[in-house]
């Protein structure tokens, strides 16, 4: 993303793949670590793909993002705020005690109109008030505003059992002016058997033109294009592609039996493999064969591969496949046995590793003993054998798939490999109990196979790029396309309204509508440019099109119920407003902090403030702006919770500080400042609410809920630390190639600061 | 003659009963390099301090085209053409080159609420800049903490000048730079000086500003020991006096004894 927009092509700049160029993100640990959770519970548990459980944990997510955010910018910017977690209660008890008849001391209360903006203006005076004090001071903001929470929360009991002789103020919704503001903060859109015939048919046709897309458009950025590329050939192969798998998905879906299984899965691999082989050929250079005799280590590897793939589909088939109780394989003596071993090696190994006998690593080995019973207690027999089964075959095909990258070994192993998936698909249909795994997991792991031959048959066929990068050019689709969706999102909104639903219905249904118009649009737009110009640069807006309607693949996937689960899905779901805050200030944060110079001088202030200041960057002002920030989201964190419960305690939000603080840091910021991103912080907070949502939708132990928590975050954690390591390494390396020229030592030191701050 | 873009005359400076500066006199024209000399503790620091406008000066007179000023606070300083690269070089290490090339001064496009950086913009003036200084970075997304020492003081060097700089200040550049990067940052100097900026160098190293210097400033534990136009004193005296001749010749004259 980042070079290819440098002002015109270097053609020293060596081609960073998409993938590479990926992997240097600062979120995008944040954003593995979501699609492994996300995986996780969904193959642990029913209710948690459904649109109900999703609703559960957006809103979870929700009420933390919509202070992450903010959190993860100050943070970026340099500073904490302990007090923010207080600030969205003290808000929420604000408003409550402004609005409503306050014992000996008040008269009639504020009126909702008045008392809500006030709060507004109190939250903006708390923001002011910790960025004016550590600026002026220069006191670490960590003991400015621990002040300000222990103040806030003491003003919040106080006031609140001075003014109603209780701890927990009630009765907002008896105040004037209730009803408008109640559809502000309040709204929520309940929904239950929303049915749609056409919900697979829309499955399949969007999951098909996702993966062309994404397919194309990798190929697009991968590739160097012929100098006369024929471009009948090419989109004769294009509409073959599409045509024929899109052909046998709808045969699939209207067939059942295991021979015409076989003979349309078969279909669509033949299909879209000749599809693809006549595109590259038509379209790219061919490419030049260099052949590498695989040495011992890639023998290792392929071993190693091939091996995990192997256990992980014995363990399948082995494991009982009905059993939903917990493991316990380690009960009674036996496991406090192996607890007390096990914290027995690690102390002493920890002893014997600081006086320098054995490795620093080696206690490991005695907290993974530790572990043994308590993962024996804490999880489903089920949840074991997903984890296994999904860990090891990832691995294996990771494995096999990174030989390959690595090694040229033309094209069989990548055939193998997409093979193993296959097998690795019918595994999973044929022992599975569930319509989920069979139906749909079965899918996605034949999707996962079918690409996995395809860009192996395209990089035997194609020239890899070597030198020049393509500028993106999203072309002028993108704008009429958004043109006639906003306008087609506002009838739709408005019809809504005229039949009587309700705000956030029509605007929801509205958007939606309106967005996969703008999605046709631009999908079809592109398209022809691919085929029919010769515009270079077509990669990013094609994966942007394959994104989409992925998205909207999943979204039709989980808010349509067909007739058949409609017994599985009776409870109601509850979509809350919160959850629009939240995708907008997420959307504001990254923009913001992309585009504009505030964003800019945020990462300036964290980075280095003297500096920022030395040349000219209004360094006081930015801070308390971003204290400000941080406030004005508390409070409207503070009229969500309100709104929803019209009473709150006094201790509401208290400890949530750490909670923001945490999930910035998942989402990959930097605790030190100067480094990290506000869709990051979104993304941590979701894979928060999904880990605390999802235990209890597992049917694990909920007693464990914080120790899960806790693991997984240290984990995220660390593997966002060693992902952005090697991105930085692999950037720094790219960065003198040619140079005779030592780099300098702050390298060096930027390099430390990113390790050392990512460990909390 | 018109003139001179600044001059200074018998310029003093205490913090409370500490003499940091007296009597320092000097011009600086344009297309012309100053170099101002001295050791650690000289008073380099409060010199350029004065003329950056962080600190004012107690005695003597600043004048700016003939015309006497003060420079309230850096950013006077700036707005009146004087641009200062430090030595820590005023730049953020994790920040791209582009962002610190423009930061506080960044191009925007759009109105109001929906204001926001020219990205595109950006890049390539601080690719043109840059290159026009003779540095070809490959990317201008790249952080400028994997830039080399020599390479980031080209930078700061380059957005200098790119912002109306008329008189441009380094501070130490080349002090903890090896030889050949040293080499490039006094190649950047005499390209500044060939665009007609006025270059005050301030160094404590007679063998990187007599090649590249046309005025000397001595400075000796706060006093001014003369301010010399280049045809009239060699490196040696040059070297000499900025060791504090008599005291060396004195060491000299101990370790002879023994």
């Amino acid at each position: 993303m980042a070079a290819a927009t440098a002002g015109g092509a270097d053609e020293r700049l060596a081609y960073r793949g998409p993938i590479q160029q990926l992997l240097t993100r600062p979120e995008i640990g944040a954003l593995l670590g979501l699609a492994g959770v996300w995986l996780l519970f969904w193959l642990t548990s029913e209710a948690f793909g459904t649109a109900g459980g999703t609703a559960n944990f957006l809103d979870v997510a929700a009420l933390l993002g919509i202070m992450a955010v903010p959190v993860a910018l100050l943070m970026i910017g340099g500073e904490f705020d302990l007090s923010s977690g207080a600030m969205t209660g003290a808000t929420a008890v604000f408003v409550i005690l402004m609005s409503r008849e306050v014992g000996e001391l008040g008269g009639a209360g504020f009126s909702l109109h008045l008392a809500v903006p006030l709060s507004l203006c109190f939250a903006l005076a708390i923001g002011w008030f910790n960025g004016t004090l550590v600026e002026r001071t220069s006191l670490p903001s960590f003991i400015v505003t621990l002040g300000t929470f222990f103040i806030l929360i003491g003003a919040k009991l106080g006031f609140g059992k001075l003014f109603t002789n209780k701890v927990i103020v009630e009765g907002l919704d008896e105040a004037q002016g209730y009803a408008f503001w109640d559809d502000i903060f309040g709204a929520e859109w309940l929904r239950n058997q929303h049915i749609w015939d056409g919900r697979d048919w829309a499955w399949a046709g969007l999951l098909v033109l996702a993966g062309a897309a994404l397919l194309l458009g990798l190929l697009e950025m991968s590739y160097t294009r012929r100098a006369d590329p024929s471009p009948w050939a090419a989109a004769g192969a294009f509409i073959g592609a599409v045509a024929v798998p899109l052909f046998g998905f709808a045969m699939l879906l209207t067939t059942d039996g295991t021979a015409s299984n076989w003979l349309w899965g078969a279909v669509i691999a033949a299909g879209t493999l000749a599809g693809v082989a006549i595109w590259c050929m038509s379209r790219y250079e061919p490419v030049q064969r260099r052949r590498a005799p695989p040495d011992s280590r890639t023998m290792r590897m392929i071993a190693i591969g091939v091996g995990a793939v192997v256990v992980a589909v014995v363990l399948a088939l082995v494991m009982d496949a009905t059993n939903t109780d917990q493991l316990g394989f380690l009960g009674g003596g036996l496991g406090r046995a192996v607890f007390a071993i096990g914290i027995a090696a690690t102390g002493v190994l920890a002893a014997l590793a600081a006086t320098g006998h054995v490795r620093s690593s080696a206690p490991v080995v005695g907290v993974v003993v530790a572990l043994l019973p308590a993962i024996s207690f804490m999880m489903t027999v089920q949840a074991a054998r997903a984890l296994l089964f999904s860990g090891l075959a990832v691995a294996g095909v990771v494995a096999l798939m990174l030989v390959a990258a690595r090694t040229d070994l033309s094209l069989w192993l990548p055939m193998a490999t997409a093979a193993i998936v296959a097998v690795a698909a019918f595994v999973v249909q044929a022992e599975s109990e569930s319509r989920k795994l069979r139906v749909e997991l079965f899918s996605v792991l034949l999707l996962i196979a079918l690409a996995l031959a395809a860009t192996a048959a395209a990089r035997a066929l194609a020239r890899r790029r070597s030198t020049a990068v393509p500028v993106p050019q999203m072309g002028l689709w993108p704008h009429v396309g958004g043109a006639a969706g906003g306008a087609a999102a506002v009838v739709f909104a408005v019809i809504e309204l005229i039949d009587g639903d309700g705000l956030l219905y029509a605007l929801s249904t509205g958007a939606a509508k309106g967005g996969a118009i703008a999605l046709g649009i631009f999908a079809v737009g592109t398209f022809c440019r691919l085929l029919f110009s010769n515009d270079e640069g077509m990669g990013r807006p094609l994966v942007t099109v394959g994104l989409a309607a992925a998205g909207l693949a999943l979204a039709v996937k989980l808010m349509f119920i067909t007739t058949l689960e409609e017994e599985a899905t009776q409870a109601v779901t509850r979509f809350r407003v919160s959850v629009l805050f939240y995708l907008l200030f997420a959307a504001i944060g990254a923009w913001v902090l992309a585009k504009t110079r505030f964003g800019s001088w945020t990462f300036a202030v964290g980075g280095n403030k003297d500096a920022a200041r030395s040349v000219g960057v209004p360094a006081a002002r930015t801070k308390t702006t971003l204290f400000m920030l941080v406030s004005v989201c508390a409070w409207v964190a503070g009229m969500l919770i309100a709104f929803r419960l019209n009473s709150v305690q006094a201790n509401v939000g208290d400890g949530n500080e750490f909670r923001y603080i945490i999930v910035a840091v998942v989402g990959g910021n930097l605790l030190t400042g100067g480094y990290g991103s506000a869709i990051g912080a979104a993304i941590g907070a979701l894979i928060w609410g999904m880990i605390s949502q999802g235990i209890g939708f597992a049917r694990w132990n909920t007693d464990w809920r914080f120790l899960v928590l806790g693991g997984l975050l240290v984990v995220a954690v660390i593997v966002n630390n060693y992902v952005r390591q090697r991105a930085e390494r692999s950037q720094a390396a790219r960065g003198d190639p040619d140079d005779d020229e030592p780099p300098g030592d702050d390298a060096g030191a930027a390099d430390e600061s990113v390790s050392a701050g990512a460990e909390p | 003659m018109s003139d001179p873009l600044i001059e200074l005359r018998n310029i003093s400076k205490y913090y409370g009963n500490i003499i940091a500066l007296t009597g320092v006199s000097t011009t600086v024209n344009p297309g012309e390099v100053t170099c101002v000399l001295g050791d650690n503790g000289a008073g380099k620091s409060t010199f350029i301090k004065i003329l950056a406008g962080v600190h004012q000066h107690d005695e003597g007179e600043l004048l700016l085209e003939g015309e006497e000023v003060k420079f309230s606070s850096p950013r006077a300083a700036l707005t009146a053409g004087i641009a200062t690269v430090y030595q820590d070089l005023a730049m953020v290490p994790l920040m791209s080159v582009w962002r610190n090339f423009f930061l506080g001064a960044e191009p925007t496009r759009g109105f109001g609420p929906f204001r926001q950086i020219d990205i595109e913009k950006a890049k390539q003036i601080a690719k043109e800049q840059l290159a026009e200084m003779g540095i070809d970075i490959r990317d201008t997304e790249q952080p400028v903490g994997t830039l080399s020492g020599g390479e980031r003081q080209s930078v700061a060097i380059a957005r200098a000048s790119y912002f109306g700089a008329r008189v441009l200040i380094l501070d130490e550049p080349t002090s903890a730079l090896g030889v050949k990067q040293s080499g490039v940052v006094l190649r950047r100097i005499v390209e500044a000086r060939d665009r007609g900026l006025a270059v005050i160098f301030i160094t404590h190293n007679p063998n990187h500003a007599y090649p590249v210097g046309d005025r000397f400033v001595i400075l000796n534990r706060g006093h001014s020991l003369g301010n010399f136009a280049k045809e009239n004193i060699s490196q040696a005296e040059l070297t000499q006096m900025m060791a504090g001749g008599a005291e060396l010749e004195a060491l000299q004259h101990e370790l002879a004894a023994h």
